[in-house]
């Protein structure tokens, strides 16, 4: 139970810090096309376009990082489901408005679409399990008292 | 000694393909609207007349880069044709556009100007040289007129389409933008406030 607890933590950690670290460069790399995406969603205001442009894949490899350290996981994690959960709301938005805008998200030429949406929910999920992971360990620890499991980053 | 000598020009040769590498090797085509070749930023344009995002490119932010960059010799602006299949005065356009090229980079732009502000007129019936003969005196229409039956007109578009082609460029407008060292292809429309903010991140 330990190691396969373990190993699924480092798994959570391992999906949520590499998608953000790639999801991250991918951005840095093209600024300007990551713009254009951005004012493909008509949600930003035209002069903060580019600054979004700028520092959101900053943001995105800061808690990619911060996932891969560790160090305050628990918080790293709350970001990046609190930051998941704005893209969905934001991909959501856009495609009730019926507007097609490319996504931004890995690929810069990815139409947005219901798929897009199901994506970020999937990415959630480790996002979540790490934010619980503490209340979820005491719980299993009080269910099997002889465990003395810990697990890393907490 | 020979060796060195060897190590030396293998070295030299190392450099200069990674220099080239490093320049755009489009200096051979398309046609430069405004700003130094030597600028520190350089915008490539694949443009189609008869697409309406390439107009509102070409009205709202390539006119205002030109006017407020290129003046000052901050940004090269170069323009490919890139007439798409689907538009069915798209290579016509761009046949007009390059005889007006070969009368001056001026009159290019005033007849780049009136095609994409008549672009629905002329989508809609096809007469392309009422749209042109605004822009032009009728001496420089006679001679666009003339110009136009030169061989190397279709020549220089297909030039362009091709460099498209192996750039992977499959939409307009996209704009292939090179600055130290650097290169950036960015699909679609960019407003000029976006485009000016990121010139000066990159010039201040």
């Amino acid at each position: 139970m330990t190691i396969t607890l373990r190993m699924f933590h480092w798994l959570c950690r391992l999906i949520l810090a590499g998608i953000f670290l790639y999801s991250g460069y991918v951005k840095i790399r093209e600024p300007l096309q990551f713009a254009v995406a951005i004012a493909g969603y008509k949600l930003v205001p035209e002069n903060l376009i580019f600054p979004l442009a700028t520092y959101l894949p900053w943001l995105e490899i800061a808690l990619g990082l911060g996932i891969l350290i560790g160090w305050k996981i628990r918080y790293f994690s709350l970001a990046s489901a609190a930051l998941l959960l704005f893209f969905i709301v934001v991909l959501a938005i856009t495609i009730s408005r019926g507007i097609e805008a490319n996504c931004g998200c890995f690929s810069l030429d990815e139409r947005i679409s219901p798929k897009t949406i199901a994506r970020d929910s999937l990415i959630l999920i480790p996002a979540l399990y790490l934010i619980a992971e503490p209340r979820l360990r005491r719980r299993w620890q009080k269910s099997t008292p002889a465990s003395t499991s810990s697990v890393p980053g907490n | 000694m020979l060796k060195r000598s060897k190590l030396i020009l293998l070295l030299a040769t190392v450099c200069m393909v990674w220099t080239a590498s490093g320049r755009p090797s489009e200096e051979t085509s398309g046609h430069v609207l405004g700003g130094a070749l030597n600028s520190p930023i350089r915008i490539e344009v694949f443009s189609d007349f008869q697409c309406s995002a390439c107009r509102e490119f070409y009205l709202r932010t390539i006119r205002q880069i030109l006017q407020e960059y290129s003046s000052k010799d901050k940004v090269c602006v170069i323009y490919h044709e890139y007439p798409l299949t689907t538009h069915r005065y798209s290579r016509s356009a761009a046949q007009y556009a390059e005889a007006a090229a070969q009368l001056g980079v001026q009159k290019l732009l005033s007849v780049m100007d009136s095609l994409f502000m008549d672009q629905a007129q002329w989508t809609q019936d096809g007469n392309l040289e009422a749209s042109i003969s605004k822009a032009l005196s009728r001496e420089d229409f006679l001679k666009l007129k003339k110009a136009m039956q030169n061989p190397a007109i279709d020549q220089a578009i297909n030039k362009d389409i091709q460099l498209a082609i192996t750039q992977k460029i499959i939409s307009t407008p996209t704009m292939i933008i090179s600055y130290t060292g650097k290169q950036q292809k960015v699909e679609g429309l960019v407003t000029y406030l976006v485009l000016k903010q990121f010139i000066d991140s990159i010039t201040k």
